[in-house]
């Protein structure tokens, strides 16, 4: 399933090879038993993979395991191969990870200025913060014609583009995206995605949580159907849409 | 007129004495959920520092000031590091509880040492201003008016650094959502640290201005306190202007009432006034929607 042994020897291991995330045999859960059951998954640089399958079956603890919101019982996680399975939510931001967590997550009070300006909370570099803030306003004009405003004021699918313009001000070597289309209107899930597809051929390293295959297929690189915390089928994009039986097994057709 | 003037210079000091106390209650509050029950034997602690440094050692007065609010901010950091952080860990849901039971305690615990170290008998302290300033027809102490300008200071500072700073917005952020400062990369239990140290510090220099007003003893700061908490109610917990705002306006009905009906009127009329403040608007004059339970 890798392209090549993650090494977790020190920074030599960060060559062009290495998986920019790799999840080795991961189990989670909350209070009772795992809600994961052993997840192994590898996301190239300048790929998309995408999690797909029903509510509730662990795709979002998934996310908040590898960002460490959620504590993780037994596996790996390597970030361009090294090993930030112990280390503190904070300190997984750091090395690289920035997560844009399920309904956003927004600091509420703030505005759309200052919710950027926390998504690059551990850059110090004023010149690095304004450039990543002109990107963020490039991609997403409507944050700049809104960057006075109060996060909480925002309609829904301009609180999603505020969520992913924190997550870009991070210039994290891998988003983690979990489901962007939740809760939107489909006109809105239409902008959304094409912003995603935007950053695809920026050639970002994203790991994508959706519900349903049919809206991502054509933005990803690979697919992981998720049910009851075992991936139950693994393979390119494009070939889960002709596996109608999948999805009616598993996502109600 | 001079009822009127003194009125103001009353309610204008009490107001900013109050104001300095609900802000480091509500900066607490508003940041983590705890009720700090302890902020009343902080204020106690730093009254007695700028006795130490100044009566005692004989340094400078605003060198005792500033080891007030060191002391005070000290007193914060000691807190976290040895009760908070740890109920922050385990105590889960029960927070809230949790921690002000255990303030209760520390509270207890500082007022005793603080008899135990400097006794019962009250103690006049060092920070002092002679003289009155005429103001109209009336007079107002110049120590008042030093008590309202220092008070305004350090919340202007903590305003601006609360607003402008790295720090204070990785504070607001995450009072706001926890979980997504995290996700920034907030390391959020430096943060707490940092808002005890800070609230320590407001506590620290306000117990220096309450004392020089009043007289130094171990339970000096409960009077503020409790006053600090109904405002910081009143305003909504957590909302820092509101808190000022409402810190003022209280102090300033009071010091009506109590020029015009008589001392003992002063404090039944604030809690009448709070009381029909909270049925108007149980989040407070400032507040927000969500509700806290204790």
């Amino acid at each position: 399933m890798f392209d090549t042994a993650p090494d977790t020897t020190g920074p030599d291991s960060t060559g062009p090879n290495t998986a920019a995330l790799a999840i080795e045999g991961l189990h989670a859960g909350y209070d009772g038993p795992d809600v994961l059951h052993g997840i192994t998954l590898t996301v190239p640089r300048g790929k998309i993979v995408t999690v797909v399958g029903p509510n509730g079956h662990g795709k979002s603890t998934l996310l908040r395991t590898v960002s460490g919101l959620t504590r993780l019982r037994q596996g790996r996680v390597l970030a361009g191969g090294r090993e930030i399975q112990q280390l503190k939510p904070h300190q997984i931001a750091a090395a690289g990870i920035a997560h844009i967590p399920q309904g956003d997550l927004l600091f509420p009070e703030m505005t759309v200025y200052e919710n950027l300006l926390m998504g690059a909370y551990n850059d110090h570099d004023s010149g690095s913060i304004a450039a990543k803030l002109d990107a963020v306003y490039a991609l997403l004009p409507r944050l700049r014609e809104r960057h006075a405003q109060i996060a909480s004021s925002l309609s829904g699918g301009e609180r999603r583009m505020v969520g992913i313009g924190r997550g870009l001000m991070a210039g994290a070597d891998v988003m983690m995206i979990d489901e962007p289309s939740l809760g939107l209107a489909p006109l809105v899930i239409e902008q959304i995605y094409e912003v995603i597809g935007n950053l695809r051929e920026e050639g970002r390293t994203i790991l994508l949580v959706e519900e349903n295959p049919a809206r991502v297929a054509h933005l990803s690189d690979e697919i992981h159907l998720l049910d009851d915390g075992h991936f139950v089928w693994s393979g390119p994009a494009a070939e889960i849409l002709e596996r109608d039986e999948l999805l009616a097994t598993y996502l109600g057709g | 007129m001079d009822t009127f003037i003194a009125i103001l210079a009353t309610g204008l000091t009490n107001g900013a004495l109050y104001a300095l106390a609900t802000v480091g209650l509500s900066l607490i509050w508003g940041s983590m959920g705890m009720l700090n029950m302890a902020h009343g034997a902080m204020l106690a602690l730093g009254g007695y520092v700028v006795f130490s440094v100044s009566t005692t050692l004989g340094l400078p007065v605003w060198t005792g000031v500033l080891a007030a609010a060191l002391a005070g901010a000290l007193a914060g950091a000691i807190l976290y590091i040895t009760v908070v952080r740890s109920l922050l860990r385990t105590a889960g849901p029960g927070f809230e509880t949790s921690v002000m039971i255990a303030t209760v305690g520390i509270a207890i615990a500082l007022q005793n040492a603080l008899l135990l170290v400097y006794g019962g008998q009250p103690l006049s302290q060092p920070f002092r201003v002679d003289g009155n300033v005429r103001l109209g027809e009336g007079v107002m102490p110049t120590l008042n008016i030093v008590i309202i300008l220092v008070a305004l200071v350090v919340m202007a500072g903590l305003g601006l650094l609360i607003s402008r700073t790295r720090m204070g917005r990785a504070i607001r952020a995450t009072a706001q959502n926890r979980d997504a400062a995290l996700l920034m990369g907030v390391p959020v239990e430096r943060t707490y640290l940092q808002v005890l140290a800070l609230s320590g510090a407001l506590a620290g220099i306000c117990g220096v201005l309450v004392s020089s007003v009043t007289q130094l003893s171990p339970t000096l700061g409960a009077d503020p306190m409790l006053k600090a908490f109904i405002m910081c109610v009143v305003a909504g917990l957590g909302n820092l202007p509101g808190a000022v705002i409402s810190a003022f306006g209280l102090a300033l009905i009071e010091a009506g009432v109590q020029y015009g009906l008589g001392a003992r009127w002063g404090f039944p009329v604030l809690l009448m006034l709070v009381i029909a403040i909270l049925i108007w608007r149980p989040n407070g004059l400032f507040g927000r929607a969500q509700i806290r339970r204790m």
